[in-house]
């Protein structure tokens, strides 16, 4: 338990972490101090001014709350009125030279200046002279687009690639008002976290060219999510809006901060991974290429099973430890094989000694811990001799086609419960389309045991059966998600005193009581 | 009046060869040093009342004391050689004229505060000094006063010369630090100040050229002979140089606490062509004004200084005749200032072009009287909001001149308006 000191802010009592620096410590008591170049991932660097702060009695009297640590007894100064100037005269300094063109700026809602004009200025622009104009939509590369216009020059960026990719791209160039941030002549942003610059950006200035235009910010519906991009499990939020008239779609992922897995941060790919979600799905059910009624191929599928000798089923390791089990049960139930063989979903070498593994399988740990054979051996084996293959989402051909498991599956007789119209499902003659991760809620276990908790973002207009429910329908016994719990809980010895209501919002690691954090 | 302390070698042919310097004395307290321990060294240097001659007046001695003990970690000397400051040029005669001096002031300090590794940080713009400054550096190695071994005793010295790319804001000495480790020459927050973490994070002393070449005399002469000169406070002597609008401009050493209306009149000839005098800028461009008033009253030192309400800054004077215009001088001031900026912090990248573009609107004729409250507004909201004191070495002067001498910029509006 870190160390607690009392500490007056406008006078008035309150007790903080010692060491924490003024912006932090008083944030976790409500207390916000303005600021746009401190961020927690990056260090305190000074350069904004908006977080100068009064010390009572203090030498100096006036310091940037991001390099002054809580210390017992410290008489801070917020709302004197020589600070509230401050405060204005440093907001009237970023405005001066800044276009205002929030109406088409893809920031406006969630704009740090735009906010704290309204919360902290409202004052009308003294401005008659010539602004300074810089250069507009620059193309950075990795799909940031910069505005220098709208750039305070904070520099978060600029230490974004230098303190945590350690590419260095981007820096700062010229003096005075002519100062600006800049790519090297030819050298774009090049890793594979550029993206994340667009979120550490308290302003406009650094725009998505994949989100650019395409949404208010206000409409969207920001859901916590888990990504499902890898085995890291790194935190998101879901931005989905339904327009009028249309479905529930997702128009971006975002890092949500969690020091027990990601950090700050996620990586590019699983940002993107977004699209997925809304391309390319299986919404309808078919039978041998013709579309059938859901409820008539559930009927299909369950005629097919209580026909078949030996099935099989084939569980994704995406899947929810619920599902995954759930699909346990009714293997039982029809006296199937199981199986999370998944090989496909590691790629050797991708990973990196950050956020992003090799392994692209966003629940391994979960077949792990209820004891589902993947192994290519159990697989293949069994394969060979069943009349039956269920798959459940499984995408065999993940880092590509193989030809001769395709040769197998091609021969074998397979029913695909899918989100996704992929290649893997093609030979299969009953297509059943389920939900994705963004539709259902469940719990899932990444690579360094942490178990984390997701709940249903998306309600689609036809809002796909998930796995679980498509269980049920086929006679098993799971109702719901806290359903499955139970069983769990007597069969996995790792989970049994998981109360799935009770997951902290950074997870849970099932290894460690100690809580571990990643850096950054 | 003048004394010739410093500038004792300025008149001789080639002091700044080692063998003219060395016949004039040049690296004759070097055996004296040696004799005495360095913390005798930095007490004799407290005794002496020194106080940095880079404009902020800070006594050397002190601080050289708040050097962390028995740390793990090198010290490191920086000598501040980015003499930038509008009508400054005092070190630049120190380089020039008398290069041992400073070399000698260099191995006085370091022997003090136990670095072997000093830098001497000079302008960009000094290109011929820089050379003969190297030189100088070279006959002091070859004669055994730098290297492994100074002056025959077991202590080794190296001292590297870093040259500037030009920036004004390098003269601040957290910036100058930066600049020398490579980065972009930006103040660094203080705390830590850089006795504690300096170059490389290790502990640094950052002396102004004349604060280090008025070394020697103090360790030679002792501490009360250099006391014997200029006030309590004040103590010892200061180049002063004074341009603009005398009939005798020039490098004059003088000792501190003269009253400045003699020196202009006795030393410096007094206002050219018979003129009137408006105004002085007693210590580099960013002291605030004094007028010809104040002038009257004000002595050169640093007290005397801060009881006008200004500043001693860096003994550049410049004398103002009457026909100054005080509104095209402070857009000259301005224009300095901000194209100076680091651009790192808010109120004073955005601020100074601002401040900039309203005294151009008013000398153009479309101010109003608005725009001078403004100006006036702006350097309140500028002035110590920054990371360093670039920002008020603008709007401090800018301020002075807006209140002292305000109906010139109203004649502007009003003439415009007429």
């Amino acid at each position: 338990m870190a160390e607690m000191v009392k500490l007056f802010v406008n006078g008035q009592e309150v007790e903080v972490e010692s060491g924490k620096n003024l912006i932090d410590a008083l944030k976790v008591v409500g207390i916000e101090i303005p600021h746009f170049c401190y961020h927690p991932a990056l260090g305190a660097d000074g350069n904004c001014r908006m977080c100068l702060v009064g010390i009572e009695d203090g030498r100096p009297p006036l310091v940037p709350a991001c390099k002054t640590p809580a210390q017992e007894g410290m008489k801070v100064q917020l709302d004197a009125e020589h600070i509230k100037k401050i405060q204005r005269d440093v907001l009237e300094f970023e405005l001066i030279n800044h276009p205002v063109d929030c109406p088409v700026c893809d920031q406006a809602g969630e704009c740090a200046l735009q906010d704290y004009y309204m919360s902290y200025s409202l004052d009308d622009s003294r401005m008659r002279v010539e602004q300074v104009t810089k250069g507009k939509k620059i193309d950075f590369g990795s799909g940031v687009v910069h505005d220098q216009e709208r750039c305070v020059l904070c520099g978060r960026c600029v230490r974004f690639t230098r303190q945590i990719t350690h590419t260095g791209e981007l820096g700062i160039v010229n003096r005075t008002d002519a100062a600006r941030v800049s790519i090297f002549p030819g050298k774009p942003l090049n890793n594979r976290y550029a993206l994340n610059i667009v979120d550490i950006c308290p302003v406009g200035a650094m725009t998505s060219s994949d989100f650019r235009f395409k949404q208010r910010v206000w409409f969207l519906q920001k859901d916590p999510g888990i990504c499902h991009g890898c085995s890291k499990g790194c935190s998101i939020y879901i931005d989905h809006h339904r327009e009028k008239y249309k479905d529930d779609v997702i128009y971006r992922f975002r890092a949500r901060t969690n020091l027990k897995v990601n950090g700050y941060f996620i990586c590019d790919f699983g940002r993107l991974s977004y699209a997925a979600e809304n391309e390319n799905r299986q919404t309808t059910a078919t039978a041998d290429g013709s579309a059938i009624g859901f409820d008539e191929a559930i009927e299909l599928v369950r005629e097919r099973l209580d026909r078949a000798r030996k099935p099989l089923m084939l569980v994704s390791p995406d899947l929810s430890l619920e599902q995954m089990w759930a699909v346990k049960r009714i293997a039982t139930l029809y006296g199937a094989d199981l199986s999370g063989y998944s090989d496909s979903y590691v790629i050797d070498g991708d990973g990196d000694d950050y956020l992003i593994n090799d392994d692209k399988a966003a629940n391994r740990k979960g077949l792990e811990l209820l004891d589902i054979d993947s192994s290519k051996e159990q697989f293949i084996s069994t394969l060979q001799y069943t009349d039956l293959l269920v798959n459940f989402n499984n995408d065999l051909f993940y880092s590509g086609v193989d030809e001769e498991l395709k040769a197998q599956l091609d021969k074998t007789q397979s029913i695909a419960v899918c989100s996704h119209q992929l290649p893997v499902f093609e030979s299969a003659t009953i297509a059943l389309p389920t939900a994705s991760y963004s539709e259902y809620g469940g719990t899932i276990v990444n690579e360094d045991y942490v178990l984390q908790r997701f709940d249903k973002a998306l309600f689609k207009n036809e809002d796909p059966r998930d796995v679980l429910e498509i269980t049920r329908l086929l006679g098993g016994a799971i109702i719901d998600a806290p359903h499955a719990w139970p069983g769990i809980r007597q069969s996995v010895a790792d989970l049994a005193d998981i109360d799935p209501e009770t997951i902290p919002a950074e997870g849970l690691n099932l290894q460690n009581s100690e809580d571990t954090n990643v850096g950054a | 009046m003048e004394v010739k302390i410093l500038s004792a070698k300025f008149d001789i042919d080639n002091a700044h060869q080692i063998e003219v310097a060395k016949s004039h004395g040049a690296y004759q307290t070097l055996e004296k040093l040696f004799s005495m321990a360095p913390e005798d060294v930095t007490n004799e240097v407290k005794d002496s009342g020194l106080r940095g001659r880079g404009g902020a007046g800070f006594p050397a001695g002190v601080k050289w004391g708040f050097l962390p003990k028995d740390l793990d970690k090198p010290t490191y000397l920086a000598v501040n050689s980015d003499e930038s400051e509008p009508a400054t040029f005092k070190d630049r005669y120190i380089l020039v004229k008398d290069p041992h001096l400073l070399i000698e002031g260099i191995i006085i300090c370091c022997y003090a505060i136990d670095c072997h590794d000093a830098y001497i940080y000079i302008r960009g713009e000094y290109t011929s000094q820089v050379k003969g400054l190297q030189r100088a550096i070279d006959e002091a190695y070859e004669a055994g006063y730098l290297g492994e071994t100074v002056n025959g005793h077991d202590f080794r010295l190296d001292v590297t010369v870093h040259r500037g790319a030009g920036a004004y804001v390098c003269g601040e000495e957290t910036a100058l630090l930066e600049s020398i480790e490579g980065k972009k020459g930006q103040p660094r927050s203080k705390p830590p100040f850089p006795a504690v973490v300096g170059l490389y994070d290790c502990p640094t002393i950052i002396n102004n050229v004349q604060t280090i070449a008025s070394l020697p005399f103090i360790i030679q002469e002792g501490a009360d002979a250099y006391k014997a000169h200029g006030t309590e406070k004040s103590t010892g002597t200061h180049l002063f140089g004074i341009s603009g609008h005398v009939e005798k401009p020039g490098m004059y050493e003088l000792p501190l606490g003269l009253p400045l209306m003699e020196v202009l009149e006795k030393v410096a000839g007094g206002v050219w062509k018979g003129r009137q005098l408006k105004g002085v800028i007693p210590g580099g461009s960013s002291t605030p004004v004094l007028t010809a008033e104040e002038a009257k009253t004000v002595n050169l030192d640093y007290e005397s200084m801060a009881e006008h309400k200004t500043m001693f800054g860096s003994g550049g004077i410049v004398v103002l005749d009457e026909t100054v215009d005080m509104v095209k001088l402070v857009e000259n001031l301005i224009y300095f200032y901000h194209h100076e900026s680091c651009g790192q912090c808010t109120p004073c990248r955005e601020g100074l072009g601002w401040m900039l573009k309203i005294v151009k609107k008013i000398i153009a004729g479309e101010g109003t009287m608005a725009d001078i409250d403004l100006l006036v507004e702006l350097c309140d909201n500028i002035e110590m909001k920054t990371v360093c004191v670039l920002s008020a070495a603008c709007t401090m002067p800018v301020r002075s001149y807006l209140n002292k001498f305000r109906d010139e910029f109203e004649a502007y509006v009003t003439d415009a308006a007429s």
